[in-house]
């Protein structure tokens, strides 16, 4: 039996005590690739944020599971939209805030950080862009820069946050492809806010669908198979 | 350049005014780049103005019987760091409600800025209405006279921007990943909250020190528009806050010697040329972009 990673019990998300989805039960295996889909509103991003401990639960209880003791590290790749271009970083110095978790405060970065921060870069094949501005960079770059930013914190758990939105197809399926690779071949956790449907089926192996108010978990040919899709959409076909 | 010899040498009468001059040219700019980075330039012009009712309320207490009366329209020992806690005080309440409502969302945050700006300026001239002493050491301040700055003052601001360029310069990459992306900072256990303060503090500590030593409008000059210049030329972050506090710093000292020169007061003499700086560096700016092959005008 696999061991969960998160587990998620009567969770209740929202904003400000105001519940947008209750009642979620679900859990994320250790090694996992899973899909989160819903629709706009439907309390994706929310979920994700809670997950992280961004925003409190409103009610029940997420449970991690650490490894050797060491608390669990979520590398957290976010909507590129919401890092402003006014800050004048390099795409090196964007991957380096990964290490900052680690990092004592007013200590420098050592060079096994920075090390670190430039083999990530090369891992998802941003190595070219370090030294550039990050805010000048393709929507399909900066997505690059940003996943090896969240793989620089060594994590136990990569959560992105539609990683996919805004960008050109082949870069899309570069940037999956570049998934799938992290998770078969390191055993990387991962979960992943995509609203596109076909992306998701061939890419991920579990699916959490937020429907309605409800939360659906399963493997992705089960709950994405067609008949499943229509019915769940209400399309009656 | 004989008046800026002269406004160098060490037996100049008005030295004091002209190293505050050059602390606030150097430093205020460090902690205005924060503000550029948050957007929150509208809050670096409120604040100044927010720390002056702080001042005005100090200045206001005699009048209300709290402390005793000061003499000259400039205050000495108790009355001064009277004074300085009261702008210092007032920013910090100020930063602290603007946060609290802000993290509750409710109505425009631009609205409440402004509204904070108005009613400062109205309370500053309510409280001091009665009391001409304290009235006429608030004029000072806000037409920017950079004149009577005694060693209490100039020991005041250097100790106070010797500490906020300290603990910016040790924390930088604290207070930019806490800016840059909070959701990140808390995800990877940063104590968040506990930075913005801190960094805060800092601005607020500074803002209440130069209003008190150069006033209002000469402090949001100095805080906004060299890291509004330095953003126009700075490839990197470590440059923009080195251009930013070198437009301030050498702007500061040519803007007291133009001054002194034209017997002009020093604080708008300050802002005005800091304005040209901006002006000339963003023509300066486009006229590369025009005249500069596609390559050269990636930055």
């Amino acid at each position: 039996m696999t061991e969960a990673l998160i587990q998620i019990e009567g969770v209740a998300i929202g904003y400000d005590g105001h519940a947008v989805l209750s009642g979620i039960d679900a859990k994320l295996d250790r090694g996992s690739f899973t899909g989160l889909l819903g629709t706009n509103g439907s309390g994706k991003s929310t979920l994700i944020k809670t997950l992280l401990g961004i925003l409190p639960p409103i009610a029940g209880r997420i449970t991690t599971n650490p490894l050797l003791g060491h608390p669990v590290v979520f590398g957290y790749v976010p909507q590129r939209e919401t890092l402003d271009p006014v800050y004048l970083l390099s795409s090196f110095e964007v991957v380096l805030m990964g290490a900052c978790g680690r990092t004592r405060p007013g200590r420098l970065l050592g060079r096994g950080e920075r090390d670190l921060a430039h083999r990530c870069l090369c891992e998802v094949g941003a190595e070219e862009v370090a030294s550039r501005r990050y805010s000048q960079l393709s929507g399909g770059q900066k997505q690059r820069v940003l996943i090896a930013r969240a793989l620089t914190t060594r994590p136990d758990l990569l959560v992105l946050d539609e990683p996919t939105a805004g960008v050109d197809a082949a870069a899309t399926q570069s940037i999956l492809e570049l998934l799938v690779r992290l998770n078969r071949e390191q055993g990387l956790t991962i979960l992943m806010v995509n609203h596109d449907l076909p992306a998701v089926r061939r890419t991920v192996r579990e699916v959490l669908w937020l429907h309605q108010g409800t939360v659906l978990q399963g493997p992705v040919d089960q709950l994405l198979s067609r008949e499943r899709v229509e019915e769940l959409m209400e399309l009656g076909l | 350049m004989h008046t800026l010899l002269e406004i160098l040498d060490p037996g100049f009468l008005l030295r004091n005014s002209v190293h505050v001059s050059l602390l606030v040219g150097f430093v205020c700019p460090l902690a205005g780049v924060y503000l550029v980075l948050r957007r929150l330039i509208f809050m670096g012009v409120a604040l100044p103005q927010i720390s002056s009712a702080g001042i005005a309320f100090a200045f206001s207490l005699p009048a209300l019987g709290v402390m005793g009366h000061a003499h000259a329209g400039h205050f000495e020992g108790d009355q001064r760091m009277l004074a300085f806690l009261g702008g210092l005080g007032f920013t910090l309440a100020a930063i602290l409600g603007l946060a609290l409502l802000g993290r509750r969302g409710a109505g425009l945050p631009e609205g409440r800025i402004g509204t904070l700006y108005i009613l400062s300026g109205a309370w500053s001239i309510l409280l001091l209405v009665k009391n001409p002493t304290g009235e006429r050491g608030l004029l000072d301040l806000l037409r920017g006279e950079i004149i009577a700055v005694s060693n209490l003052d100039l020991g005041l601001t250097l100790g106070a921007f010797s500490l906020v360029v300290l603990v910016l310069t040790v924390f930088k990459r604290e207070f930019l990943f806490v800016s840059f992306d909070r959701d990140m900072a808390i995800t990877l256990r940063k104590q968040v909250l506990l930075w913005d303060c801190l960094l805060f503090l800092m601005i607020g500590l500074t803002i209440s020190i130069a209003v008190l030593t150069v006033g209002p409008l000469v402090t949001f000059g100095f805080l906004l528009i060299p890291p509004l210049v330095g953003h126009l030329v700075a490839r990197n972050m470590h440059q923009l806050f080195i251009i930013a506090s070198a437009v301030g710093g050498i702007s500061s000292l040519a803007g007291f010697a133009l001054a002194y020169h034209l017997d002009y007061p020093v604080g708008p003499t300050n802002v005005a040329l800091l304005g040209i700086v901006y002006l000339a560096t963003g023509l300066g700016r486009m006229l590369w972009r025009v005249l500069s092959p596609s390559p050269a005008r990636s930055r």
